[in-house]
């Protein structure tokens, strides 16, 4: 893979580049999926090939190939700057790259057992297993039970000097029973929902979860939704779980502070921001219970690397601390519009993409609560767990999300269950309203393996720690 | 860069033979990509992709496995043929499925056009010069793609399924803004780049940015709304996804079980499934080489389909629509060349006839929160205005919406008499009209 990056960089700085760096991308996935007792899916796959980015005349061009071929790299190479060359009819001030050291190293990420060296007949027998666990209820009358696996390894090596060889494993797992209640479909998922709990790591962290001893409670769940009250729609406090929480922060935190969307380069598909360049350090952007940190160091998390896609070491980094906006997450090429250099956030979907500035374990800190006092001191709200929809506006200020399944909170006590929550509201002042966050022994790790941005389309491998947290006056029961 | 037609068909063909089980299928996907981004008026973002993937997928008795790779050396090939058969072993039987299908005849269409194929990269940033002129002279910013697509798909199988199509296609979009909060929004989609004229959509995109300058407020409410095409797209999109595919069907999750052929929707509408219409883009068989049927999904509001593929049509005892997904494919058959008919009503008499109102040129963010009635939830973006006693009157900042689509189009009140071409270049585009509703539920507002 070294061999073909230098062709590439060497191909690149012939042709005329200024600067070139250049990615060999395999990755190989498995999928198994047992669906209502059939199997849905038992597929494997493999992608290889090279993206070599380049600055000529002062702009950006980008190709690549799956032919590895000394030649078709090189033609790869040449594209790439005649495509800069076109890029610059329309450029204004040439591209400045903030500066990052020269690293030649070699990463790799935990994995104890290597998943692809499992048999197919143990992973199937493990779905086929959790997914009757689900058919236990007459209600439920669709279940789904998935593994997924990919495994990257990955060469990026820059005109620079960089080279950085990497390479990780990554394993999902999650069931869901979908209850048929009277014209509407109910599900109940676990370990969280949109195909489970992703991280990095093998074998061992699917047994982890014990999908097969928990399917008999989520089809009980599931059941009990069809049956229960639904959301009243009033405004209240709410107390989300922990996995909401991540994606909470994914949308209303994560997305405005990417520094490439607050300065306009994803507006037209992703939108844009209401964080702008002169709120850093100034603005009020949560309570003083809401710190959040960019941390690409977290061992086992989807959003954790070595070296970003740009060759910048991974890196811990505050959003906001104590409530205060205090960073973006960038890349080389936005950071020195804040004055910074990049705090490695520049990640590609593989070997056809260029990086873009995307989260890496973006997560809000744990505060001092345990769940059972936080609850025992909410007189009156709803606690709400598992995400079942989200949408938020272009500059990412109105949200609006819908839940699994909630519970009332009457006098410091769960009640009863309610059916189809959803909560509505503007991002700092939602931020705002957050007066209690529970502790660490409640925080986890959530991987997100399907946040999607940019043109083409990219899915980016992040993840987010989060733990309960309560949030007074908010708008619930939208539509309902 | 991308094989001909001939070479896909003769490595889908290569794959099949190297695959030992009982019946085997090979998908090849051939592509040679373009797209331009630009930002803050001027390119930002330029790249290239070629790339051909063979997707394998092996049957022994009633299991199957599948195996994908790029690699197309013959040990790579072998390999990947090897891993299906591997996963096809192990794999459960599947007492419902019915066997690879058999071959039919497809109804080709010539998708392909010298002009797109030969829209380089100077071509786009030439295009995208144009785009950006018409809103940097008013002072407004552009945004927006100039994409080229050119792709082949061969599906074979050993059955005798032999089919094998090329496509190409640019899409362009462009949202202009001003420093005062109007937005504008267009886009265009085709099959041939000398019929794209990109000044005259920037130019369409920088006049709804001016006109929504300073945008108000909106209080939360039920209004009457004039969706534009691109507003429309997005409902046929959910509304084919969650109400017309066979699976959906089967497991009672869409709208339309145990009511088929009930009227459900108001008269004015009706929509067809149509990959083989003259102004769609995209492959005229599906990804088991079997050929694309005309499905009439919505006839004069009565609720027709569902679109099916080998698998559904042999579980449900209903024809083969040709809809099928690649495999494995956990969606079941989907609908992706939604025509909806046009009626007799121009934009301007929808709107002459609001007396109090909302006009959307698009949606934002749209997701699900019930699929069986179709409930979304959204936000408008790029040019919505108020109307007011049938005109359009002031522009507001972008609302929320909580809607149910079934409702929706059961209180459509006129159809617009021309349509566009709506959607991704890859796979299918909806095509549509304008719509008035009578009924829109707006559930908040953004800052």
């Amino acid at each position: 893979m070294k061999r073909l990056v230098s062709v590439a960089l060497d191909a690149a700085a012939l042709a005329g580049a200024s600067y070139a760096d250049a990615r060999v991308t395999l990755t190989s996935e498995e999928r198994i999926s047992v669906r209502t007792g059939r199997v849905e899916a038992v597929e494997r796959s493999e992608s290889l090939g090279i993206g070599v980015r380049v600055i000529a005349n002062g702009a950006w061009g980008f190709a690549s190939t799956s032919t590895l071929t000394d030649d078709a790299i090189a033609v790869c190479a040449r594209q790439a700057v005649a495509i800069a060359r076109a890029s610059a009819i329309t450029a204004a001030a040439p591209v400045r790259l903030a500066p990052v050291g020269v690293f030649n190293d070699t990463w790799r990420g935990p994995c104890e057992v290597d998943p692809f060296t499992v048999p197919l007949e143990e992973k199937l027998a493990l779905l086929v297993a959790a997914d009757e666990g689900l058919r236990t209820q007459d209600v439920v009358t669709v279940t789904n039970a998935s593994l997924g696996f990919v495994r990257v390894d990955k060469v990026f090596g820059s005109s620079e000097g960089s080279m950085i060889e990497q390479s990780y494993t990554e394993s999902s797992a999650g069931i869901v029973a979908y209850a048929l209640g009277d014209g509407e479909v109910l599900p109940r998922s676990y370990p969280n929902s949109h195909g489970g709990q992703a991280v990095q790591g093998g074998w061992e962290a699917i047994l982890a979860l014990d999908l097969v001893g928990n399917a008999p409670r989520v089809a009980e769940e599931a059941a009990a939704l069809v049956s229960a009250m639904p959301c009243p729609s009033t405004q209240t406090t709410v107390i989300i779980d922990g996995s909401q929480i991540a994606l909470q922060v994914h949308e209303s935190i994560g997305h405005p502070t990417e520094l490439d969307r607050v300065l306009g380069d994803e507006a037209a598909f992703a939108g844009t921001s209401f964080v702008k360049l002169e709120d850093l350090d100034t603005l009020a952007y949560g309570s003083k219970h809401v710190s959040v940190v960019s941390d690409a160091t977290v061992r086992g998390s989807l959003g954790s690397f070595g070296y970003d896609d740009e060759g910048v070491p991974a890196q811990r980094d505050y959003i906001i601390r104590e409530g205060l906006f205090t960073g973006f997450q960038s890349s080389r090429e936005s950071a020195p519009a804040v004055g910074r250099t990049s705090n490695g956030c520049a990640r590609a979907d593989g070997w056809n993409r260029i990086p873009l500035v995307r989260m890496t374990t973006l997560s809000l800190e744990p505060g001092a609560w345990s769940f059972d006092d936080l609850i025992a001191d909410t007189d009156e709200g709803i606690y709400l767990e598992t995400n079942n929809s989200w949408s938020i506006d272009d500059r990412r200020l109105n949200f609006q999300f819908a839940c699994e399944i909630g519970w009332e909170i009457k006098g410091g006590k769960l009640g009863r269950m309610i059916k189809n929550p959803n909560y509505t509201g503007i991002t700092p002042k939602f931020w705002g309203s957050c007066d209690a966050v529970c502790s660490a022994d409640h925080w986890r790790v959530w991987g997100i393996p399907n946040c999607g941005n940019g043109e083409p389309m990219q899915v980016a491998h992040v993840a987010h720690g989060g733990t309960p947290a309560r949030f007074r006056d908010v708008q619930v029961g939208v539509g309902r | 860069m991308r094989l001909t037609d001939e070479a896909a068909r003769a490595l889908a063909a290569r794959a099949v033979s190297m695959t030992a089980a009982d019946e085997a299928e090979a998908y090849v996907t051939s592509n040679d990509a373009a797209l331009t981004r630009f930002a803050g008026n001027r390119i930002h973002q330029n790249v290239a992709e070629e790339d051909t993937t063979v997707s394998v997928r092996a049957v022994i008795g009633q299991r199957t496995g599948v195996a994908g790779t790029n690699r197309l050396d013959d040990a790579a090939l072998l390999a990947c043929c090897e891993a299906a058969v591997a996963a096809a072993r192990v794999a459960p039987a599947d007492d419902g499925f019915p066997g690879l299908p058999e071959p039919a005849v497809v109804e080709y269409a010539d998708r392909v056009c010298p002009a797109t194929r030969a829209f380089d990269a100077e071509a786009r940033a030439r295009a995208a010069a144009s785009i950006i002129e018409q809103s940097s002279s008013r002072g407004l910013s552009a945004a927006g793609t100039v994409g080229r697509s050119d792709y082949t798909v061969a599906i074979a199988n050993s059955r005798g399924v032999d089919a094998a199509m090329g496509v190409t296609s640019l899409k362009a979009t462009v949202l202009s803004s001003g420093t005062d909060g109007g937005n504008g929004w267009a886009s265009w989609l085709g099959c041939d780049a000398s019929a794209f004229a990109p000044a005259a959509l920037g130019d369409e995109a920088a006049t709804i940015a001016e006109r929504s300058a300073n945008p108000g407020s909106l209080d939360a409410g039920v209004y009457a709304v004039v969706l534009a095409p691109e507003a429309v797209s997005d409902l046929l999109d959910f509304l084919g996804y969650l109400g017309f595919g066979a699976q959906a069907v089967d497991e009672k999750s869409s709208f339309i079980a145990g009511h088929i052929g009930e009227k459900l929707l108001s008269e004015r509408i009706t929509l067809t499934e149509n990959a083989l219409g003259t102004e769609t883009v995209g492959l005229t068989f599906d990804f088991e080489g079997s050929p694309k049927r005309r499905v009439p999904l919505v006839e004069a509001g009565v609720v027709r389909g569902p679109v099916t593929d080998s698998y559904w049509a042999a579980k449900l005892g209903v024809p083969n629509t040709g809809h099928a997904l690649p495999a494995p494919n956990p969606y079941g058959p989907l609908p992706l060349n939604l025509e909806l008919a046009a009626g007799d009503t121009r934009v301007d008499e929808m709107i002459a006839g609001v007396k109090r109102g909302l006009y959307v040129t698009r949606f934002h963010y749209v997701n699900v929160e019930d699929p069986v009635r179709v409930v979304l939830t959204g936000m408008t973006r790029d040019g919505t205005f108020m109307i007011e006693d049938g005109r359009l009157t002031k522009p507001v900042k972008n609302v929320r919406f909580t809607q149910s689509v079934v409702d929706a189009l059961n209180d459509v009140e006129a159809v617009g008499d021309r349509r566009a071409l709506i959607g991704p270049e890859e796979g299918g585009a909806n095509l549509t009209p304008a719509l008035l509703i009578a009924k829109w539920a707006v559930t908040g507002q953004t800052r």
